[in-house]
């Protein structure tokens, strides 16, 4: 135990100095920041919450039933995502970290390594969702007015959740890390993953819910509402878990204690179960990780033609780059899993505009169409902004401890962010204009708002890429073992923010002129000189705003990375 | 060919290098030499551009490194203590990727490469992906790759560190070829003070970021006030003394 409780050190110590030292101002900016978000989020958990049970809890007969079976859902949800997140983690914590041969390389059994270490993982995977459960649970007390037992439970209950979820995880990473190299399961993991959650989300989406509103649909909701009666399996962890809180709620000691006594002795029993199975297999799993595994696809090539030769329009040093980045990009699994969800997430936001019911509603067809093209500008933008967090922002960092190629090269640092940005900038332009003029034409706009779209568009890419890749550059992380995260950082959040607020600049800017110039064109008038004054300088003011964002975070960028 | 004037670096805490002036000829192999922690890495650091230099001049090839950095560091072949590199790129691929950077013509870099990947005995792993490169074979990789554009000034921190017997041979081979029949200015710095001594020309010790003493083995010998002795013995008794220069 002491040599489990050594080897724990490391991290809390860790932990602890980087709260101790650095950047004192930089520091309490970061905790201000996350921490006014988590509490925006929690705050918004809690409302939305509180709003549905106060709704079900009025509603007689069906409303509790309904609460009951949201709160076993949240449960079961709750459940998977531990579990998955713990076996990603468990991966990472037992197989792939660069510390693993130096502790391995210490006089201290594989059975310790890997109690610590699933300690951390369980740990790096449970307090998110524990955190936001705690909204979730204490609407549910409050609206059924619980009493303190219910909230002692809660806290117990969600431990022993975590617990199981971790546990069974360990058990699951162990056996499957003897069979196959870890980082082979971990692209499986996280492509099964991913396309689990893209079907989901393709069947929620493609079932049309909105329907349920329609009173047609009502006849199928009344099953639907009969089918939720039928009670959970009693052989399933979070059936005990929630049962346990529903007894609590209910105030039904007898029931609680039973699951309660279920979920502990499980637990334990788990635990103990990692404990003999990793003295049994954990090193010959990390011996196997060590090994690299073949290939999975091999290079794209065609009766001597190469796809390298698509780029010989490129300056030679740009090439290079282009190459090397489009490489590294299609042989790290962890981004195609990333490339999946962006195609999903373009059907989904298309098929959205092709149902919307815009002829059953009161107001004119024409307004409804041309408002819904001018915010799509910004919801493209705001897309467009999540994926340049996802894959442009840690482009630099991406470079990892291999930087130094790029600083001892004959190459500028300011060329070499231009070509990161390039190189980004081509296919997200293509994707966000065909974004927005799909969108508008299945919207049936008028051709001035078709030309504003693009041409707003056509400014507002560059100017978010231009954000992503200064301030990725300004808060690049060399060191991390998964640049991709970076966007959870200071950095990341920064970025969101400067570019939510662009966007929402540019839209604010344009929508004064384009109502103005919109009415005129529909009523067949001309615009006074004083609105065309207006317009001219709003419009300026928000290409200016693009050509700030898109020079000057690379020129500070440029600056930071030739300091370090 | 390397001139470093005044050259300091002050990391804030740390004064890593204190006002070193340093000059390499054409063709001359210098070492650099000097316990852990004495401003090695981060003198060759700074005249490999990689890191900027608090104050003080550096100048490669007569290209001051503040104002010219690319057609400095096109004259260089850069070689670091660790071994980083794209680990998802082939052995060939990441020459290819160095030879477009260099501009190393494109039939020159057929032959160049495969000579280079022979001679550093990774040819048979040139389409295996670096990742599943031993930490030696990674080093033979960035030699390699630093000697591809037929580098003037060849900057190397560490070059033995990983690799087997029969590699530091080769190394050492090719470094004595490179500066006698090539003129190749070579600044190497090592821990490894038996390798300065049959490698170097003139080796210079630095501690605590001052450059203590410089000049051949005999010339050490003198400053350290030593008849007949081993270049470890030199090393010792200046970084005792440590007030030579």
């Amino acid at each position: 135990m002491n040599s489990v409780i050594s080897l724990l050190q490391p991290r809390v110590l860790s932990s602890l100095n980087s709260l101790k030292r650095g950047d004192k101002k930089n520091k309490w900016s970061r905790i201000l920041m996350f921490g006014a978000l988590g509490i925006v989020f929690w705050m918004g958990t809690f409302i939305i919450f509180y709003r549905v049970l106060s709704y079900f809890h009025s509603v007689q007969d069906f409303g509790d039933i309904l609460a009951i079976k949201l709160l076993s859902m949240i449960i079961m949800t709750f459940f998977v995502l531990l579990l998955f997140s713990n076996i990603i983690n468990c991966l990472s914590h037992l197989y792939l970290s660069q510390d693993l041969p130096l502790l391995h390389s210490l006089p201290v059994s594989s059975k310790d390594i890997f109690l610590s270490r699933w300690t951390i993982s369980a740990f790096d995977s449970s307090w998110m969702i524990v955190a936001f459960s705690l909204p979730v649970f204490l609407s549910y007390g409050l609206i059924y007015k619980a009493t303190a037992v219910y909230y002692i439970i809660f806290f117990i209950n969600m431990l022993f959740l975590c617990l199981i979820a971790s546990a069974l995880s360990g058990i699951l990473v162990l056996f499957g890390a003897k069979i196959l190299p870890a980082g082979r399961i971990r692209t499986i993991l996280i492509l099964l993953g991913v396309i689990m959650v893209i079907t989901l989300v393709l069947v929620l989406r493609l079932t049309r819910p909105e329907q349920l509103v329609n009173p047609d649909s009502f006849a199928s909701v009344v099953v639907y509402l009969n089918s939720l009666q039928t009670p959970n399996s009693p052989i399933l962890p979070t059936t005990w878990l929630s049962d346990a809180m529903i007894a609590a709620l209910r105030n039904e000691p007898y029931t609680y204690f039973l699951n309660f006594a279920l979920s502990v002795t499980f637990a334990l029993m788990l635990v103990f179960l990692n404990s003999i199975a990793s003295q049994k297999v954990y090193f010959t799993g990390f011996s196997k990780s060590q090994t690299t595994p073949r290939r999975l696809f091999s290079p794209l090539k065609y009766k001597g033609w190469d796809w390298e030769n698509a780029l010989n329009f490129l300056p030679r040093e740009s090439k290079a780059f282009a190459i090397k980045e489009i490489r590294t990009f299609f042989r790290d699994s962890s981004q195609w899993s990333q490339l999946f969800l962006m195609g999903a997430l373009i059907v989904i936001y298309l098929y959205n505009f092709s149902v919307l019911p815009l002829d059953k509603t009161p107001i004119k067809t024409i307004y409804l169409q041309n408002i819904f093209s001018f915010l799509n500008i910004g919801l493209v933008a705001s897309v467009l902004s999540a994926i340049s967090a996802r894959f442009v922002f840690p482009a630099v960092s991406m470079e990892g401890e291999a930087f130094w190629i790029v600083l001892a090269a004959p190459v500028k640092i300011k060329n070499f962010l231009w070509i990161k940005f390039f190189l980004y900038y081509i296919p997200l332009m293509i994707l966000a204009e065909i974004l927005i003029v799909v969108s508008n034409l299945l919207l049936n706009v008028s051709s001035f708002m078709m030309m504003l779209s693009i041409i707003t568009t056509f400014f507002l890419v560059p100017a978010v890429l231009g954000l992503a890749t200064g301030i990725g550059a300004i808060h690049a992380d060399f060191k991390s073992e998964n640049p991709a995260n970076t966007v959870t950082s200071f950095g990341g959040l920064l970025f969101m923010i400067t570019s939510f607020a662009l966007i929402a600049a540019v839209i604010i800017l344009e929508a004064g002129p384009v109502y103005q110039i919109f009415m005129a064109n529909l009523h067949g008038q001309t615009l006074s000189l004083s609105k065309i004054i207006w317009s001219f300088f709003s419009f300026g003011l928000a290409f200016s705003l693009c050509i700030l964002a898109i020079f000057y975070p690379i020129q500070l960028g440029e600056k930071h990375l030739i300091v370090k | 060919m390397i001139k470093l004037s005044a050259l300091t670096k002050d990391y804030g805490t740390t004064l890593a290098v204190n006002n070193l002036n340093l000059n390499v000829a054409a063709g001359e192999i210098y070492g650099f030499i000097g316990p852990n922690g004495a401003g090695k890495t981060t003198t060759i650091r700074m005249m490999g551009g990689i890191l900027a230099p608090t104050s003080g001049k550096i100048v490669i090839g007569g290209v001051d490194m503040a104002t010219h950095p690319v057609q400095g560091k096109k004259m260089i072949g850069f070689v670091p203590d660790r071994p980083f590199l794209y680990e998802k790129l082939t052995g060939m691929e990441f020459l290819r990727f160095s030879g477009d950077l260099y501009n190393v013509e494109n039939k020159i870099f057929q032959q160049k490469a495969k000579f280079l990947l022979q001679q550093f005995a990774l040819w048979n792993w040139a389409d295996e992906l670096i990742e599943a490169y031993s930490h030696g074979m990674k080093q033979r990789l960035i030699i390699a790759s630093a000697l591809l554009h037929d580098p003037k000034i060849l900057i190397i921190d560490e070059p033995m560190v990983g690799l087997d017997p029969e590699a530091v041979h080769m190394v050492k081979d090719i470094l004595k070829d490179l500066s006698a029949n090539h003129h190749t200015t070579i600044f190497v710095s090592t821990h490894t003070l038996s390798l300065a001594e049959d490698l170097c020309h003139r080796i210079g010790l630095i501690h605590k970021g001052t450059l203590l003493a410089e000049g051949n083995l005999d010339e050490l010998k003198r400053i350290a006030k030593l008849g007949e002795a081993k270049l470890e013995e030199v090393f010792l008794t200046i970084i005792r003394e440590n007030t030579f220069i």
